[in-house]
């Protein structure tokens, strides 16, 4: 096909398909692809699901571009899959459905990429089947073998003028996205930042890249690609290899007259408002099965979003269902007819838009973070469908949420803001909301070197701190998770370091309250409930020592972190700290023994009879004992110190007699060897009192007897 | 069918008659029919209903479009349900007449109540005048 009809059919296709002329939009279109034909349809449904498995299952890389011609297959790639793909039996439609014109065959834009290059004008290539090669620019493929699929928005800076390609896309007869060149060239070229910036920087962009038949000139909006990347693309992490489209699939332009919430991309050049002549039709991200994930669960039957061709991590419907889908839409709108004769105002492409519009709201990055409770919902039902059907699988999985991956920055700007106030307005009216209040202290004008604040004020501080400390936990937590996704060994390490330095950070900052803080490491936060859940949950990231560290803290302060434990937060800690003391040595547990029972104020006596009265210092002491009672039985070599023994058996006799006498309240677990424990060193008579007491406060028998 | 599960969309609700309470008071009733992404409603055929009392008066409105922030909540009418006849409808006149009536007694007992107030010393400012939040 030359060029000149080409042209004639690329400049067809251009309409308005936006939102923002969402009169003109297509009924027509719906209607008259009814009217074609249910061979086309199915025909469109074979296709569909080629694309549809091609871009869930991978690495298909060519189908859609090839043409009838077997030549310029050959030209296609360079690279060694020698997919050169049998042209398509089906061939796409490549015009809208209702086209009269007959030709549904591809356009032949021939890739002059690759192969061509090293080749002049006119030379003969070694296959005798091409006929014509041509010098093209170096394509991003060949430059960089990472990426799979770079749609058309290369493809113009890269062909000249006369060799204008014509996209033509898909119509499926809805209003994707991607039907806007616009947002193509922000898909093409925002994607594919990271790696064009090494590669491309020394590349001569003759002019815009795009030349269109407005010529809006898109240079520096694409230029803009190269250099400024938002902070969320860069922690994509880069595995060499794998295509890079999934950070920055999607911004929809801003046509909508109100402020879509910032999207990640902030367009601030003159945008047409009709999409240009050139369609970005092939604009058909295809991801390698190694491309990060970016949620981690995919329902392949979840995703309502048809026709966009988002990056393989998003799920997308299958076509067969999609059909059923639709069908049911359509009878369910003629019912509707009826009786209502205003009803369908709103078309199914403008609900389907809304819809899509309201995902995009909904995705986030981080759902754990930002949408716990449904995650958590899900998961707990999966669990349970897991549970309860081992058998039949794959039918009836959950139907999840899976939102198109698109990246969205927030800010939170406060409604009224009067000049030169201090950011809260006095007045909070339903009119004038006032931004939500932070925890924050007023203490930040003062320096380091100042008077004692007061408690109010340090209380503040703290409570902030652990405020701050726990989203940093919140990201370790959330890296931990993710480890299982497969990542390369530099990233894994890099990543570990990272989480590593988080946990550190966090650990310093709560070591000491304030540089100048004299008092003891980690007490204030141990004061508070929430600090006490912050260690709770640091504990198993801390390496052995720091984690021995809090323990000992815990320990030595017993008496005081359990006077001052109004909300009975403490049991929290108390499986952390178990999981700590189960790795001690004998004579750790003796020294930490020695702690709990020996405190500046009060004898031992009293301390172990407020540890015995109050349930996570029972259930510690309990631990230690067992521990102990564990490392002694096992029979492996225990190196105990000096005076080990005496203490150990001096603290067992004072606490058998504790126990023995005083009430006991419930413990949090109780250890199974302790009655062995004291069978050892006590009488019988001592023993089965003390059985008898702690029985009763358990309240079954736990103890074998 | 809901397209996206896991959360609730207005999509279903489009073409079924609905109320509407918005955040100046007035309730809304009419057919839902269009939607967009900030739930700025469309009615068709609508009707601001005022309630005084177990009295009620209907005002028709014809296609009223309502900006999403206003909106306090939003129902579905089951036409087909018999509607409870606790209320009795009246004449709008009617209706208008007692409204400002009933808005002239608020405002007595208001008068009265800041009076006493003032009176013992006290004073309940208004939320315009907060000075803490």
């Amino acid at each position: 096909m030359s060029e000149s009809e080409q042209q004639q059919e690329a400049e067809k296709v251009c309409e308005p398909q936006w939102p923002e002329n969402g009169g003109e939009w297509s009924d027509g279109e719906e209607e008259t692809s009814m009217d074609c034909g249910l061979l086309q349809a199915m025909a469109d449904e074979d296709e569909e699901i080629n694309v549809h498995n091609e871009e869930t299952f991978g690495m298909d890389l060519d189908a859609h571009e090839t043409t009838g011609d077997p030549s310029s297959s050959s030209l296609q790639f360079e690279e060694p899959p020698p997919l050169t793909v049998p042209p398509q039996p089906d061939p796409k439609p490549q015009s809208p459905h209702c086209r009269p014109s007959p030709p549904r065959q591809r356009p032949q834009y021939p890739h002059w990429r690759g192969r061509g290059r090293g080749l002049g004008r006119g030379q003969i290539f070694e296959d005798p089947a091409v006929m014509r090669t041509v010098a093209g620019r170096p394509s991003l493929k060949s430059l960089d073998s990472a990426i799979v699929d770079c749609g058309s928005a290369m493809y113009h800076n890269i062909f000249d003028d006369r060799m204008m390609p014509s996209y033509r896309k898909t119509r499926r007869g809805t209003g994707s996205i991607l039907q806007d060149s616009a947002i193509v060239c922000v898909i093409g070229h925002r994607g594919r930042g990271q790696h064009l910036n090494s590669n491309f920087t020394d590349l001569q962009y003759p002019g815009p890249p795009f030349e269109n038949r407005r010529g809006d000139p898109r240079g520096s909006y694409t230029r803009r690609q190269f250099g400024s990347r938002g902070p969320s693309q860069m922690q994509a992490p880069i595995v060499p290899g794998s295509p890079l489209f999934t950070r920055q699939p999607l911004t929809p332009r801003r046509p909508f007259n109100q402020q879509t919430g910032g999207f990640a991309f902030p367009l601030n050049r003159p945008c047409p408002s009709t999409p240009q002549s050139l369609n970005p039709k092939v604009m058909q991200l295809r991801f390698g099965a190694n491309s990060p994930r970016p949620s981690p669960i995919h329902s392949p039957s979840s995703n309502p979003v048809q026709q966009l061709r988002y990056p393989g991590p998003v799920t997308q419907l299958h076509p067969q269902h999609k059909r059923l889908l639709s069908q049911k839409q359509r009878i369910f709108q003629r019912k509707c007819d009826g009786w209502d004769p205003y009803c369908n105002l709103m078309t199914a492409k403008e609900k389907e838009w809304i819809t899509r519009l309201q995902m995009i709201q909904l995705q986030s990055e981080n759902p754990f973070l930002e949408d716990y409770y449904y995650q958590e919902y899900y998961r707990r039902i999966e669990a349970k469908m897991a549970e309860e059907e081992l058998g039949i699988r794959g039918k009836r999985e959950p139907l999840k949420l899976t939102t198109p991956y698109i990246s969205k920055t927030y800010s939170y700007t406060p409604v009224v803001h009067i000049e030169g106030s201090l950011g809260q307005v006095a007045v909070s009216t339903c009119y004038s909301p006032r931004r939500a209040i932070s925890a924050v202290h007023a203490v930040q004008a003062q320096g380091p070197h100042e008077e004692p604040k007061d408690t109010r004020q340090q209380r503040l501080e703290i409570l902030s701190k652990i405020e701050k400390l726990f989203v940093v936990l919140l990201e370790v937590e959330e890296t931990a998770r993710m480890k299982t996704t497969v990542l390369s060994e530099a990233e894994e390490k890099r990543l570990m370091e990272k989480t590593q330095r988080k946990v550190e950070h966090i650990y310093s900052q709560l070591q000491h309250h304030h540089p100048l803080d004299s008092g003891v490491e980690f007490l204030p936060f141990l004061l508070v409930s929430k600090g006490k859940k912050l260690l709770a949950r640091l504990l198993p990231y801390l390496k052995h020592d720091s984690a021995l560290k809090i323990l000992r803290i815990v320990t030595a302060n017993l008496p005081a972190i359990m006077s001052r434990d109004a909300d009975e937060a403490l049991p929290v800690l108390f499986q952390s700290l178990r999981n700590v003391i189960s790795s001690l040595s004998f004579s750790q547990v003796i020294g930490f023994l020695k702690d709990l029972t020996s405190s500046e104020s009060l004898s031992m006596y009293e301390c172990l009879t407020l540890a015995c009265q109050n349930k996570f210092g029972l259930s510690l002491l309990y631990a230690f004992l067992s521990q102990g009672e564990k490392l002694l039985s096992s029979g492996a070599p225990l190196e105990p110190c000096i005076g080990d023994f005496e203490v150990w058996i001096d603290t067992v006799f004072q606490v058998a007699a504790q126990l023995s006498q005083c009430s006991l309240v419930e413990p949090l677990l109780m250890p199974s060897n302790l009655l062995s424990l004291f069978c050892r060193y006590l009488d019988k008579r001592t023993v089965h009192q003390l059985k008898s007491n702690m029985e009763s406060a358990t309240g079954f028998l736990a103890l074998p007897s | 069918m809901n397209y996206v599960p896991g959360t609730s969309s207005l999509i279903e609700d489009i073409d079924k008659k609905h109320l509407v309470l918005l955040r100046d008071g007035r309730t809304l009733i009419g057919y839902l029919r269009s939607i967009d992404q900030f739930a700025n409603l469309v009615f068709h055929q609508t009707v601001e209903r005022i309630h005084v009392g177990k009295k009620f008066g209907d005002i028709p409105r014809g296609i009223f479009i309502v900006r999403g922030e206003n909106v306090v909540l939003l129902g579905e009418i089951d036409v087909d349900r018999p509607c409870d006849t606790v209320l009795q409808q009246v004449s709008i006149e009617e209706i208008l007449e007692e409204q400002r009536l009933e808005q002239q007694a608020k405002q007595e007992t208001e008068k009265v109540k800041m009076q006493v107030l003032k009176d013992r010393g006290l004073s309940i400012p208004k939320a315009d005048n907060l000075d803490e939040y």
